[in-house]
């Protein structure tokens, strides 16, 4: 295995795209279509949250954003215009504001 | 061995429930199961997160995240089916 | 495959496919990246591969450290910074990478 093992979490499953969502299901990848180019949250397991426009993101959970707020303990630390943020960073989660990436 | 269900297949049988989420270190979720992957990244309806405050660790602070959210499955401990959360669990024990 | 999706079109007009693209528009320019540790860097762009490993120059570090006051119990917040010619910062310790804010 590489060295990149550790993130196989977060990376995309290998068996979605061979049948459409059931009724009411909504696997990750279904949801990472559905928020991409929207305002989203994304946690990290710092408890740091980042809320701005998602762009992109790639296998690894690496996450592009636009007009990105950061939030420490609730309160506004600092703003990027762009941003990257790294794939392995115990995010826990990612939220549309109302969409959370708990990465 | 047909008859063996797998770890996965109980957490397909949850989807559309409430489930109950115990994370590596101290916080916890619940929500509404929406959807899973292989590597039990969760897709989680009206999720609610319980973690200690960073002041006072005794405290648990609870946090209606009022989202639709992905939770990293790399963080992820243990997964209870119907569990509605700690709240939950402390009626029980005190029953 | 993520990497799959139709490309997204920054404000700036410029196509993104994935991530790492947006730390390629960086390269010799000016970027901030933040680390675990409370440690932070300032510093020219000059080199970076997929793990996020990165050599940057004229770098400027913010270290925070928080301490308590024995006395008080209250919380201490200290910012030292100090400048390096020339770095490589390996890339597990790299949590966010932002270029310098466009000026529009």
């Amino acid at each position: 295995m590489s060295s990149a093992a550790t993130d196989d979490a977060t990376k995309a499953p290998s068996k979605d795209g061979n049948s459409a969502p059931e009724q009411n299901k909504r696997s990750p990848s279904d949801f990472l279509k559905a928020v991409l180019g929207r305002p989203v949250n994304v946690r990290l397991s710092s408890g740091t949250d980042y809320r701005g426009v998602l762009a992109c993101l790639d296998g690894y959970m690496n996450i592009a954003m636009e007009q990105t707020e950061e939030y420490v303990d609730g309160q506004l630390t600092s703003k990027y215009g762009d941003c990257f943020i790294r794939g392995n960073n115990g995010k826990q989660c990612l939220s549309e504001r109302n969409f959370s990436i708990n990465l | 061995m047909s008859n063996r269900i797998l770890p996965l297949e109980l957490i397909d049988k949850a989807i559309g429930s409430p489930i109950w989420i115990l994370m590596r270190g101290q916080t916890e979720l619940t929500g509404i199961l929406r959807g899973f992957d292989d590597y039990v990244n969760l897709v989680l309806d009206d999720a609610v997160e319980y973690s200690p405050d960073p002041r006072d660790k005794s405290v648990v602070v609870k946090k209606e995240l009022k989202a639709e959210i992905l939770l990293n499955g790399n963080h992820v401990a243990v997964l209870v089916p119907g569990g509605t959360g700690p709240e939950d669990s402390m009626a029980a024990r005190s029953t | 495959m993520f990497c799959k999706w139709e490309s997204i079109v920054l404000s700036i007009g410029i196509i993104m496919e994935e991530p790492l693209d947006l730390i390629k528009l960086s390269i010799d320019e000016r970027v901030y990246v933040k680390c675990r540790n409370d440690r932070e860097l300032r510093g020219r762009l000059h080199a970076y591969d997929q793990h996020l490993n990165m050599v940057l120059g004229d770098v400027e570090e913010t270290i925070t450290s928080s301490e308590e006051d024995e006395e008080t119990g209250e919380e201490i917040i200290s910012k030292r910074t100090r400048n390096v010619g020339m770095l490589f910062v390996r890339g597990d310790i790299v949590v966010l990478v932002s270029p310098p804010l466009r000026t529009s």
